[in-house]
């Protein structure tokens, strides 16, 4: 039996087919979240790859801020509930799960069983989330990817406010003003968001093993600072942007059981 | 009148205070304004006035920013707001406590931003237990009705205070009585539930404990819907219709309250014997387990905990206004005894200006579904 996650964020939309509550089939990322062509093209692609149509899906949820306006499912489920499916189906025995997406961040408490405990989500900031490294790296004029990448190779990361996104823009501006390495800035934009993500998780307590899931886990810099923040590692994995489609197709399965 | 019909006479009466206001103005009545969070309301009463909450509104805020930085409690920006933009016009004065910093910060400002409504100050003792606290207490209390007599032309009488104190008192026991009958009728809505307490800010006493009656024995003759997911509610404020709305679809029915603007109110009768100022002192010292009443035991976190299981809640909604600062110093005690009493908390944060709803629909979509 089939079923579909589908999982509409702020700025990328993701599917993901299970067999059987089990086993993983396909995933797709599309670029573009609700209100685009996003999902369309993130559904299309994934039953492309599963040759399978809609018909052949057994049930199918949907999840993220796009939830209530998808068009091929009435189930939905929050994306708290998804994300914490998902990271305990891939890392297993995983307790603390912190997901930057790119509006939001939340950190989710798991028990041993993998039934969640608790949440906290971030203030209504973009502060500390994806958003943020968005305009920073357009303030660098670099693509978003390669902040990550700058900030390991950094040797002293700049100081750069993780209070507010428009304060943080004017600091790095006046930086880049005045000649700071474009690796030291990056590095330090990627502790600016772990600074704010760590604080978060501290408020609702830090136990291990801990894993990131949301498209932010893919940028090594705020890995690497969270780690840092937080004196822990943190688990990541290349589906890390797609736990939350993952977990609303194990979310289908389980109502379908 | 059957139930729903007086169910809707308490949502009219919530969703148009103005129109309250007018109707007592029109009957010859003079209206005064009582600031969050406690007012001595009996006061008020006892001159012939009509004592009518201000607790601001939900809208944009525009001209109030003026006088407020920018990270302040919405509730004393919107009520500043209102008076600017005329909604209070009409009333004879407002009195407003001295409970937490935002509220200093209202009354100093409300003298030059409505000028036309005498702003009387309500100064409550930081520390209210001890036997001094009586004496500053009723200082407070002379000096609002001075202000009163002075802005409104009525007299103080102290026998008036003792028969208001009585309705007050049995406006008290019927708030009382109302929460576990709303709490056994899963049909009320939370919005209907917020419509019955907010109505009270708006209607003399009197008649609010008429009404309230009635509806109770409405209650007790009909027959309960299927059960709901029980919570307890706690903050400032809990009227946001954007709030209830969610609690109403994810099945969430609000069984106990711990809201400033709601049970709060009802907790303290005035007690009975001594002279009727004094009693009324004697209430405010009395009072407890509330963020903007000082405690260094912090007995509010085991009344929030205790409120929860015994109404058998199955978790904790804390809605918590933004930039408050006493609720924001409890939070972390009440997130830790709920943890140790195995109840959930979430906490939601809102505020008078909020127009969009969907980090609170998330919070309350992931609690119902991890319930």
């Amino acid at each position: 039996m089939f079923t579909l996650g589908v999982d509409i964020g702020s700025t990328t939309s993701k599917c993901a087919v299970l067999e059987d509550g089990a086993s993983l089939t396909v995933t797709s990322i599309a670029v573009g979240g609700m209100g685009t062509r996003g999902p369309q093209e993130a559904l299309d692609a994934v039953l492309a790859q599963a040759g399978l149509t809609l018909n052949d899906i057994a049930s199918v949820v949907a999840t993220g801020y796009g939830r209530a306006r998808c068009p091929w499912t009435e189930l939905q489920a929050s994306e708290l509930t998804c994300h914490a499916l998902g990271a305990h189906m891939v890392f297993p025995g995983v307790r603390t799960v912190i997901d930057i997406g790119g509006q939001d961040a939340k950190v989710i408490a798991l028990n041993g069983q993998g039934r969640m405990k608790s949440f906290l989500m971030n203030d209504k900031c973009a502060a500390g989330t994806g958003r943020f490294l968005d305009v920073m790296a357009s303030v660098l004029q670099i693509p978003v990817e390669e902040l990550g990448r700058r900030a390991l190779r950094s040797e002293h990361p700049s100081a750069v406010s993780s209070t507010c996104t428009v304060f943080a823009e004017s600091e790095v501006i006046s930086q880049l003003a005045n000649g700071v390495d474009l690796d030291d800035l990056a590095a330090g934009i990627c502790a600016s968001v772990a600074a704010r993500t760590a604080a978060l998780a501290k408020r609702l307590g830090v136990v291990p093993p801990l894993c990131m899931s949301g498209g932010v886990a893919r940028n090594a810099g705020v890995r690497a600072a969270l780690e840092s923040a937080l004196g822990a590692p943190v688990l990541t994995s290349e589906l890390a942007q797609l736990l939350g489609a993952v977990g609303a197709a194990l979310y289908a399965y389980r109502k379908q059981h | 009148m059957n139930t729903q019909e007086i169910l809707n006479r308490f949502e009219t009466v919530a969703r148009d205070p103005a129109g309250q206001k007018d109707k007592y103005l029109a009957a010859g009545k003079k209206v005064v304004l009582m600031a969050p969070v406690y007012c001595p309301e009996e006061i008020v009463h006892a001159m012939g006035l009509v004592p009518m909450g201000a607790w601001g509104g939900d809208m944009e805020l525009r001209d109030a920013k003026q006088y407020f930085p920018a990270f302040i409690c919405s509730i004393v920006q919107s009520i500043v707001e209102l008076g600017m933009r005329g909604a209070y016009e009409g009333a004879s004065a407002i009195v407003i406590p001295s409970l937490c910093d935002s509220l200093k910060v209202l009354g100093q400002n409300w003298k030059y931003a409505v000028p036309s409504i005498p702003f009387i100050p309500m100064t409550w003792p930081q520390n209210r237990k001890p036997d001094y606290a009586l004496d500053f207490t009723l200082a407070g209390l002379r000096r609002v009705i001075r202000d009163l007599e002075a802005a409104t032309g009525a007299t103080f009488d102290e026998s008036k205070l003792a028969a208001s104190i009585r309705v007050y008192n049995e406006h008290n026991a019927a708030m009382r009585d109302l929460v576990p009958a709303l709490a056994a009728h899963p049909e009320i809505t939370a919005a209907q539930r917020s419509a019955v307490f907010k109505s009270a800010w708006f209607m003399l006493k009197e008649e609010h404990t008429a009404l309230v009656r009635e509806l109770l024995s409405g209650l007790a003759a009909a027959s309960p819907a299927a059960a709901k997911c029980p919570v307890t509610v706690t903050g400032i404020l809990a009227d946001a219709p954007g709030l209830t709305a969610l609690l109403d679809e994810y099945g969430f029915q609000i069984v106990a309250d711990d809201v400033a603007a709601e049970s709060r109110q009802y907790r303290t009768d005035t007690p009975e014997d001594g002279e009727p100022l004094t009693r009324l002192a004697r209430k405010f010292q009395a009072m407890d387990c509330c963020s903007v009443l000082y405690d260094p035991d912090k007995k509010r976190v085991e009344h929030i905990v205790a409120l929860a299981k015994n109404s058998g809640s199955r978790a904790v909604i804390m809605a918590q206004t933004k930039f408050c600062d006493p609720e924001e110093f409890d939070y972390p005690l009440i997130r830790r005894a709920c943890e140790d009493a195995g109840l959930p908390l979430i906490q939601i944060e809102v505020d008078r200006q909020m127009v969009n709803y969907e980090q609170a629909r998330t919070m309350l979509e992931t609690l119902r579904e991890a319930l």
